[in-house]
């Protein structure tokens, strides 16, 4: 055989015949493939991340009413739990970088602190039937969400070794903010809301300027052209979120205050929203 | 925005409280890395290029990876092809997202690699799935004579969104340049069904001109049409640490691999 051997039955379509036969790096071909359509594989799933340093860290007194809203907010909605990191991913990242290791193990390392989190997280939903899911189980998620209403994981997404390098520095660039943003991209999620320890986005940190100010919506194009020497979330997810084709904004809530997350699961604009630009409402 | 809340249970460590996001912070973690595996040698075998064409191609190739066992540690990416080509078009056409794709495409390199391990089992290499290599890689290689992996990275529904279309931005090639990179491997080899880089596909255009080395910013701004690697690979090389070039060989021509492993300038070199 000396032509790689192709399929022998045509293929349904034009660009099905174009994908046979044609260079997967050429621009002409990938253009063409923006023209299929979008199907939603979970459109009434909504991804909710706990964040690692600003809840889990705190212990009962930042968890223990943010289970109870989640719990009191399961007859209405569906939601994947994905769980940040935090201070032990901090202290790790830095025993490592002075190790001399490189960053696709700082994800190794990373993950098994999110998974931790989960972990916990877990624990405390456990007799409401509420399970944690491996990425390798993702296969029986929609049984869990259509049976129990919500499912725990972790939200590093599952790069290991694999993460690429950093722009700057030897922080693995994609976290537990870009893997929950792309659970919620690929499934096509109602909603991506993120729970930290503030109220959204602010002009400068509110800890220590008393003059800032609290910004309660803002385009993704507009943030990444402010280029702040630090964000609310992680700078991958701002560039996923210009190129996402399912989600066009995300929410910002303050989990230490009770009510939020209810409010944004029930389309309030709670925190900050950044949206994407010509998806605006 | 900074976290500096005290009511948080804090590890002591240099990012203590510290927003990760913060650039300062980020550029201050620069410094050495440390090669895991520098004496191993990643070589890709293509899927397309090599794997789709079958015996004539793929058993005198594995015959030289045979030959140069004694002398060359090497684990070997394997790609996944027209399989992979057929399943994006059924796919697309269903609606299915990036993510969905990626998982699907993953198996088709998966049976790649296996069908090599199984051809290479005699000599003692065996096949890794992704959890494996994480654990098991460096005790395999002192184990044994050699490992097969899935060229694709196991980013399966977090798989990228990417700059253009909807097909998954890595597949086989950023998977082994990656695994090249994280171990700080002696080199990376891609085997395809060209001699290297040309101005445009050799097999369509006989005026395409040879390119036997460029960086790969150079080659990012030449914006050519098509190329013998992905793109995300270029992109990778610009931030490399450790793995700062990668070699395109034909795996058609015999002695190809044997020269590039012997650090010869054969075929096409990308620099960082």
């Amino acid at each position: 055989m000396d032509k790689p051997e192709t399929e022998n039955e045509a293929s349904a379509t034009a660009l099905g015949n174009q994908l046979l036969s044609g260079s997967l790096t050429d621009a002409t071909l990938l253009k063409a493939t923006e023209q299929t359509p979008d199907f939603a594989i979970l459109p009434w799933v909504n991804v909710v991340k706990i964040g690692g340093q600003s809840i889990m860290d705190r212990g009962r007194s930042a968890v223990y009413p943010l289970v109870q809203e989640i719990v009191d907010n399961l007859p209405r909605h569906k939601m994947i739990l994905g769980t940040g990191a935090g201070t032990r991913a901090r202290h790790i990242y830095s025993l490592a970088i002075d190790l001399g290791l490189p960053t696709g193990v700082l994800t190794v390392l990373g993950t098994a602190v999110a998974w931790q989190n989960a972990q916990m997280l877990h624990y405390l939903l456990a007799q409401y039937g509420i399970p944690f899911i491996e990425p390798e189980g993702f296969g029986t998620l929609p049984h869990y969400l259509m049976e129990r209403n919500a499912v725990v994981c972790q939200g590093m997404p599952p790069y290991k070794l694999w993460e690429h390098n950093p722009a700057s520095g030897r922080i693995p660039p994609q976290r537990t903010d870009c893997g929950c943003f792309l659970m919620a991209e690929v499934f096509a999620a109602r909603k991506m809301i993120y729970v930290k320890d503030e109220d959204g986005l602010h002009t400068s940190d509110p800890k220590k300027d008393s003059s800032s100010r609290h910004i309660p919506r803002i385009s993704v194009e507009e943030l990444l052209a402010m280029d702040l020497d630090d964000l609310i979330v992680e700078r991958a997810v701002l560039d996923f979120m210009t190129r996402a084709r399912n989600i066009h904004e995300i929410q910002f809530v303050n989990g230490l205050k009770p009510g939020q997350l209810t409010a944004a699961l029930e389309g309030e604009p709670v925190g900050t929203i950044i949206y994407k630009n010509g998806t605006a409402r | 925005m900074s976290n500096h809340n005290s009511e948080s249970q804090h590890v002591q460590s240099s990012l203590m409280r510290e927003s990760l996001m913060d650039k300062g912070l980020i550029s201050r973690t620069d410094g050495p890395v440390c090669s895991i595996l520098p004496d191993v040698n990643v070589i890709q075998i293509g899927g397309r290029s090599i794997m789709d064409r079958g015996r004539s191609a793929l058993l005198p190739l594995l015959e030289e990876i045979v030959g140069n066992q004694s002398s060359h540690r090497m684990i070997i990416g394997v790609g996944a092809g027209v399989r992979s080509r057929h399943i994006f078009s059924v796919g697309l056409d269903l609606g299915l997202p990036t993510g969905a794709l990626a998982v699907l495409s993953a198996k088709d390199a998966a049976q790649n690699a296996y069908m090599v391990s199984c051809l290479l089992a005699q000599h003692g290499f065996v096949y890794l799935e992704a959890p494996f290599v994480v654990q098991l890689l460096p005790a395999m290689l002192a184990a044994a004579r050699g490992a097969v992996f899935n060229g694709i990275p196991p980013y399966a529904l977090w798989e990228h969104p990417p700059a253009l279309g909807k097909l998954p931005p890595h597949g086989s090639d950023a998977g082994t340049y990656l695994i090249g990179e994280v171990f700080g491997a002696r080199s990376v080899i891609y085997l395809k069904d060209v001699d290297g880089l040309y101005t445009a596909d050799p097999h369509i255009d006989p005026n395409a001109e040879f390119i036997r080395e460029i960086c790969a910013h150079e080659l990012i701004e030449k914006n050519l049409s098509t190329l013998p690697v992905e793109p995300a690979v270029l992109h990778l090389l610009t931030r490399a640490k450790l793995m700062k070039e990668v070699r395109i060989v034909n795996g058609l021509v015999p002695g190809n691999l044997t020269r590039a492993l012997a650090g010869e300038p054969i075929g096409t070199v990308i620099r960082r």
